[in-house]
C-alpha cells in the first residue's frame, strides 16, 4: 500500500522491506558521484589492507538506501532526518535487508518517527536509526 | 516476571526511543516483558519518573546504569544517591574492581554486559587483566550481539560459574523484549529488582519477536 497521508498510516506499520543493491559496480557509482570514491569503499583487497573485512558500503549510502525504503512507501513524504548510528561495517557484495517501523504518530504536527535498521543474512543489526518524515494531514 | 534489564532512551548519547513508545509498542505488538530497566549510559537519569508511564501501561519501568570500566561496560542496578558519589559515573576508565566495591557498598549490583563483544566486552580483557574478583552476575543473552558474542558469553559464564541475566541493549522502540530475564517474584522497585539478582533465581531468555 502506497502511503499518502497520515491517515493511511498506523502505529507499528512495517514498511516493505527493501534489499539494495550494494554490488561493487553500484557501490563504485555511488562513490564517484559522491565524491568519495575510495579503495576502502570500491576494492575489497585494498579495504583489507586497511584492515577491513572487505571493502564497504559509504555511511551516506547506507543512509540513501533507508531514504528510499521510505520514499518507495510514501512517495510524497517529506524526509526531515534520518538519524543513524553505525555499529557495525556494511560489506560491498554481501545481502542487507533495509527495513523501518512506524514507532510513532503525532496527530498535530503530521510528523511520524520511523525505526529505521539494516541487518545482514545472519539478522545481525548493522546501522540502526530513526526517521522523522512529514505527512499531510 | 520477565523483565528486559538492558535498554536505553533517548537519554543515552545513542538512544534513540522515547520510554513512552517502548512502552505503546509493548502493548501494540504484545510483547512477552512484564517491564524493562533503562540502563543509560555513563549516567543516572534522576530527572525522569517514569511512574505514570508505567502504571498507565501496566509495566515495570526502573532506572539504572551502565558504566565503562577497564573490563568494558558494565550495567549496575539500585543505584542510590550514596552510589552516585562513590564514583564518577561519566568517566569511561573505571575500575571494575572500585565499582563492585563500591556497588556491594551502597546494596547495588554490578553485572558486565556484553561480555563477549571485542573491546566493550569483559572477555576480551581476561588475558590483559585477569580474571576480575567479585564479579557474580554476567549478561548472555544480548540483543545487540553480532557473530559468536553470546556464545562467547555463554562459555564465560559456565567456566567461571557467573549467573546469566538476558537484556536488549535496545537503543530503538523496535528493539525493546528482543532478549530479557525472567524471575520468579515480581518486581516494582529498584530494591525489588536487587534483591531478586541477591538471590540469583533468574534465567536469561530470547523472546520470539515478530516483525
Amino acid at each position: 500500500m502506497t502511503i499518502h497521508t497520515l491517515s493511511d498510516v498506523s502505529f507499528g506499520e512495517q514498511l516493505p522491506t527493501f534489499t539494495p543493491d550494494t554490488g561493487l559496480l553500484n557501490v563504485k557509482k555511488f562513490a564517484v558521484a559522491a565524491g568519495w570514491d575510495a579503495p576502502r569503499f570500491t576494492d575489497h583487497a585494498a579495504a583489507r589492507d586497511q584492515g577491513l573485512p572487505g571493502a564497504v558500503i559509504p555511511g551516506i549510502m547506507s543512509q540513501g538506501f533507508l531514504s528510499a525504503m521510505i520514499h518507495h512507501w510514501a512517495p510524497t513524504a517529506d524526509v526531515k532526518k534520518v538519524d543513524t548510528v553505525f555499529r557495525a561495517p556494511c560489506i560491498v557484495d554481501e545481502i542487507y535487508n533495509v527495513e523501518g517501523v512506524v514507532t510513532d504518530i503525532d496527530e498535530e504536527t503530521g510528523e511520524i518517527e520511523i525505526d529505521l535498521t539494516i541487518t545482514n543474512q545472519a539478522g545481525e543489526t548493522r546501522v540502526f536509526g530513526t526517521a522523522k518524515v512529514l505527512l499531510s494531514q | 516476571m520477565i523483565l528486559d534489564l538492558h535498554a536505553h532512551s533517548v537519554k543515552s548519547d545513542d538512544g534513540r526511543a522515547k520510554v513512552q513508545n517502548y512502552c505503546q509498542w509493548i502493548k501494540a505488538r504484545n510483547i512477552g516483558i512484564d517491564g524493562f530497566v533503562l540502563t543509560e549510559h555513563r549516567q543516572f537519569d534522576d530527572q525522569s519518573n517514569y511512574d505514570d508511564l508505567a502504571e498507565k501501561h501496566g509495566l515495570t519501568i526502573l532506572k539504572g546504569s551502565e558504566v565503562e570500566t577497564e573490563y568494558g561496560h558494565v550495567l549496575i542496578f539500585g543505584v542510590t544517591p550514596a552510589l552516585q558519589q562513590a564514583f564518577d559515573f561519566t568517566n569511561i576508565h573505571l575500575p571494575l574492581a572500585e565499582v563492585i566495591s563500591a556497588c556491594e557498598q551502597h546494596g547495588a549490583v554490578a553485572v558486565p554486559c556484553h561480555p563477549g563483544r571485542k573491546r566493550v566486552g569483559m572477555a576480551a580483557h581476561l588475558e590483559t587483566f585477569g580474571v576480575p574478583e567479585g564479579v557474580e552476575i554476567v549478561e548472555v543473552f544480548n540483543g545487540g550481539s553480532r557473530g559468536d558474542e553470546d556464545k562467547i558469553a555463554q562459555q564465560l559464564a559456565e567456566d567461571q560459574q557467573y549467573m546469566g541475566i538476558g537484556g536488549s541493549d535496545a537503543h530503538i522502540v523496535s528493539h525493546i523484549g528482543r532478549c530479557a530475564t525472567e524471575f520468579p517474584v515480581d518486581i516494582f522497585s529498584q530494591q525489588d529488582l536487587v534483591c531478586a539478582l541477591k538471590t540469583k533465581k533468574f534465567k536469561a531468555i530470547k523472546l520470539a519477536v515478530e516483525a
